[in-house]
């Protein structure tokens, strides 16, 4: 007999699971539906098949400059962010200090922090300071946000190396750089490009703090949260949107893919 | 914790051996701090400071407009004097609370059925079911504008099909506090079977044959076994709801209308452009802060509590 599950309640369960898949995915077909749909307006019922909202949405140029936008913010914010994070992983890996876990819950609280209340402070901040909001402030705000995210993928993964592989470098005289970069880094990669890929899109598809911190090139965000005010504007948004979704699933589940069969390729010798 | 036991196995290693090891230990404890260093600062810079500023500006110590000022709490005691704020807030909580509960009982099912029913697909099932919340989030909750309007999705379909007339469409569906409520639900739902999904696949499934095999029924095993061992998933999964939602403004700004306003909406207007009010918006975010601490700290704590027992 199976403990966990009556084949009756599996059968419902089953049901119920279905049911909420198509509660999950309805909204973001109809949206799909409508960005090919060719009335200006997301209305039943459907007027007939176009490509020209994907059409208008190559020409705007506001839109592209968004997109263009949030892809530096993202890149430049991730790349920091993974860079304090593969030091403070190693930071709190490597053996026990006094203090170590209120380092490590500083260095993780950004996480429950509310971001309105985040984005405010960092304004608050700037403001003090005189500094002008660009897209540096943004990419300040979203390197904070995301740093927490790198060192919960990467700090697993430094667990798990053998930790005589760097004492052996060690003893063949090399110095910790080369021990980081010869031995450490190649192991620890998969988890790296993880990490970046969670700050990107999550630096990417950040509206609360970029709204407070944004200068005067707006974000993909910010102008998206714009435009859903605008009825006209909807449906050349919910295209790009739609292009957008689709390249964030096929890089994040490339992505999972990817980092498997590394880190199993890493493990096999072993 | 991992980090401490690789830490206890080095220094034991090390401890071992000779002169040599302990010159190496010794320069192990001096990298460290280099290597906190950078992300320690970067946070109290960005993260630490910038919550000290709003502190500042709660108190009057630091005011948007030039002019005589000092340390006040004046703010604050209004906060508590039976100000519109500490109503609003409460409705926050109080819509929060009803959507981390809701998803959480709709999510427990799915999570359960993922993992313990034994399914071989379970991963991709898993991959599945929390796609939609690696999608953006802007994009979900435009999905629902669209479809909740009252020349939205089901408002044309019913007056399409003649269900319902156009003059009289259902209008309580968009701008209201339902609407925010159900986005809110449909954003974190995805999320939060993960927490529940891993307690409840870390549960030793002997534990349940063995209540089986003690004459319990399936629903005894369920109610005395797993559930009280998936307990910390749940609350995880609760709180990974009710923080972020509490605090939140973009959702209740889009589909909300006057009747969805939340306490996030009234800090942005406190801090927006029409007539700001820093010191009152401080005091509102750091309110919102500390209760959102103290909920975390309690949580930690519970999960400590949890470990020790189990250990």
């Amino acid at each position: 007999m199976d403990v966990a599950l009556s084949p009756n309640g599996r059968r419902l369960m089953r049901l119920f699971f279905a049911l909420v898949i198509v509660f999950l995915y309805a909204p973001i077909a109809i949206l799909l539906v409508f960005s090919f749909n060719s009335s200006p307006v997301p209305v039943f019922p459907l007027t007939g098949f176009t490509l020209h909202w994907y059409h208008d949405f190559l020409t705007n140029a506001d839109i592209q400059n968004s997109l263009e936008t949030s892809a530096i913010i993202a890149a430049v914010s991730s790349v920091g962010a993974v860079a304090l994070g593969i030091l403070a992983a190693i930071g709190l890996t490597r053996h026990r200090f006094r203090g170590q876990l209120a380092v490590s819950a500083l260095l993780l609280s950004p996480l429950v922090i509310p971001l309105l209340v985040l984005g405010v402070s960092l304004a608050l901040l700037f403001h003090e300071l005189g500094i002008q909001r660009s897209m540096l402030t943004v990419m300040i705000g979203h390197v904070v946000i995301t740093v927490p995210y790198t060192i919960l993928v990467i700090r697993p993964r430094l667990e798990q190396i053998d930790s005589s592989l760097g004492e052996a470098a060690y003893d063949l005289g090399a110095g910790p750089l080369t021990t980081f970069r010869r031995v450490t880094l190649p192991l620890i990669l998969p988890a790296v490009v993880s990490a970046f890929l969670i700050a990107f899109t999550t630096s990417f598809d950040e509206y609360a703090v970029a709204s407070f911190l944004v200068g005067s090139r707006q974000t993909f965000p910010v102008y998206l949260y714009a435009a859903v005010r605008f009825p006209s504007r909807l449906p050349q948004v919910i295209a790009v949107a739609v292009v957008v979704l689709v390249v964030t699933l096929v890089v994040i589940v490339a992505a999972e893919v990817l980092r498997r069969r590394a880190e199993a390729r890493l493990e096999a010798p072993a | 914790m991992g980090a401490g036991e690789g830490g206890l196995t080095l220094e034991a290693a090390t401890a071992k051996q000779a002169a040599p090891a302990r010159r190496r230990r010794r320069r192990f404890k001096l990298t460290t701090p280099a290597l906190l260093g950078l992300p320690v600062s970067w946070l109290a810079v960005f993260f630490l400071a910038p919550i000290a500023i709003v502190a500042a500006y709660s108190v009057d110590v630091l005011v948007l407009f030039p002019g005589p000022h000092g340390f006040t709490l004046s703010a604050w005691r209004s906060l508590f004097s039976g100000t519109p704020y500490l109503h609003l807030f409460a409705k926050s909580v109080e819509m929060s609370l009803i959507v981390s509960a809701v998803v959480v009982l709709v999510a427990y099912p799915l999570a359960y059925f993922l993992a313990l029913s034994g399914t071989k697909r379970k991963y991709i099932l898993l991959l599945i079911l929390i796609a939609p919340f690696l999608t953006s989030y802007l994009l979900r909750v435009l999905a629902w504008k669209v479809i909740l309007g009252d020349q939205g999705v089901i408002n044309t379909f019913l007056f399409w099909t003649g269900l319902r007339s156009p003059d009289d469409p259902l209008s309580f569906l968009l701008y209201s506090r339902f609407a925010v409520m159900l986005v809110l639900g449909y954003v974190w739902l995805p999320f939060v079977a993960l927490p529940i999904f891993v307690t409840l696949e870390t549960i030793d499934r002997g534990l349940l044959e063995a209540a089986s095999d003690l004459y319990a029924s399936r629903l005894q095993a369920f109610v005395r076994v797993t559930l009280p061992l998936s307990a910390p998933g749940v609350v995880a999964a609760f709180l990974f709801v009710f923080i972020p939602t509490v605090g939140e403004f973009i959702t209740p700004s889009l589909v909300g209308g006057t009747g969805g306003y939340m306490y996030g909406n009234q800090i942005v207007d406190l801090f927006g452009t029409g007539f700001p009010d820093w010191e009152t918006g401080s005091v509102l975010a750091l309110f919102l802060l500390a209760v959102i601490a103290v909920l975390t700290v309690v949580f930690v704590r519970f999960l400590r509590a949890g470990e020790a027992r189990a250990a």
